[in-house]
């Protein structure tokens, strides 16, 4: 039989099995069920407000602060150094080098717990490694960071560590929420242009 | 006769490939839901349940509690039931989500749990699932920010 009708008796073949498949090209999960809900059972995912705030403070270039917010909350305040990835844009295909990625951490946060959670079950469903959530969001971030107060008598070398990182992220918090939108912009540019020095970049 | 004899090899190819992708797609743990789904769902809360919303559902339902906490005393339901989060899935659990008749409401004490579990079981293709939310929303801010327009960044940082 000649060779190009075996060929296309193959390839229609093909194409009708590939046209019965039950899903699109859409985006799906890569993990399969059981396996992401073993990872979600797990609170792995989660790094506490200190945690988050030593970041900010050391300027941690291995952690990424993602605000899932929208674009309005976000720009009402956010935390120094995150960047906004609102959760109605999250197929946005901007976003997936961010998302998907092996060199840093990506710590999400939303208000409180529902939007980073939906968010992390979606990127980590996807397949997407390296994310994690900042636990209580930014309801807990206030009540943690901007609201501590020490009100003992006598102050153990660990809680005044943990106390002075909480007054130097508030610091930073007060600081670049408080500047105009356009120092802010301003600020974030000089900074990004002084990591890129330290990382020995031209720009 | 002649003809398909000579296809065998064709066809022994479509035959294994379609074997394989039947295997795959009979795979019970496997999502086949667009993301898009979730995403939309979730505008505006459509996604959660209040207290008095579901005092007022008219078709069948049934409260799965995930959480490791009861069902707060204000939530009078009759059609409770308790699966552990970590076992959600299992067969006999699995079968237990598949056979409810109507809307299935998902409820933790920490919005968190019950979030992570209704985008799995939306992604698995489960329909009418929704939040049981006993507090306010909880994605409001609480707190206000109060900018401090006294507060100066150093010179060198901009």
């Amino acid at each position: 039989m000649d060779a190009r009708i075996k060929y296309s008796v193959l390839l229609v073949g093909i194409g009708i099995i590939l046209a019965f498949l039950p899903f699109d090209a859409a985006q799906t999960f890569r993990l399969k069920s059981n396996q992401l809900l073993t990872r979600s059972a797990s609170d792995d995912m989660y790094f506490s407000v200190d945690q988050v705030a030593r970041a900010v403070n050391s300027e941690d270039s291995t952690i990424q602060i993602i605000d899932v917010r929208s674009a309005a909350q976000f720009k009402e305040c956010n935390i120094p150094s995150s960047i906004n990835i609102p959760f109605d844009d999250l197929q946005n295909p901007l976003w997936e080098a961010t998302l998907n990625q092996k060199k840093v951490k990506n710590i999400l946060y939303g208000n409180g717990d529902q939007t980073a959670n939906y968010v992390w079950t979606i990127v980590t469903g996807l397949g997407y490694p390296n994310n994690y959530m900042m636990k209580g969001g930014l309801n807990e971030w206030f009540r943690t960071v901007m609201l501590s107060q020490y009100s003992g008598e006598k102050i153990t070398p660990a809680e005044n560590a943990r106390f002075e990182n909480r007054m130097n992220a508030r610091k930073a918090f007060t600081q670049v929420n408080s500047l105009p939108d356009s120092l802010k912009t301003k600020f974030f540019n000089a900074k990004r242009l002084n990591q890129s020095k330290l990382d020995g970049g031209c720009n | 006769m002649q003809q398909l004899k000579n296809l065998k090899f064709v066809i022994l190819i479509i035959v294994v490939l379609l074997i394989l992708v039947i295997v795959r797609n009979s795979d019970q743990n496997l999502f086949k839901q667009d993301v898009k789904r979730a995403i939309e769902a979730t505008q505006n809360n459509g996604n959660m349940l209040s207290h008095d919303q579901l005092s007022q559902l008219k078709g069948s339902w049934m409260v799965v509690n995930i959480g490791n906490i009861d069902l707060p005393d204000s939530v009078q339901v009759e059609h409770s039931m308790r699966i552990p989060f970590e076992n959600l899935l299992n067969q006999t659990n699995r079968k237990i989500l598949e056979e409810v008749d109507g809307d299935l409401i998902l409820y933790s004490a920490d919005v968190a749990t019950a979030s992570k579990a209704w985008v799995i079981l939306n992604q698995m293709g489960f329909k009418n699932i929704y939040i049981l939310n006993t507090g306010g929303n909880p994605e409001e801010l609480k707190y206000k920010f109060q900018p401090d327009t006294t507060a100066r960044l150093e010179q060198d940082s901009i």
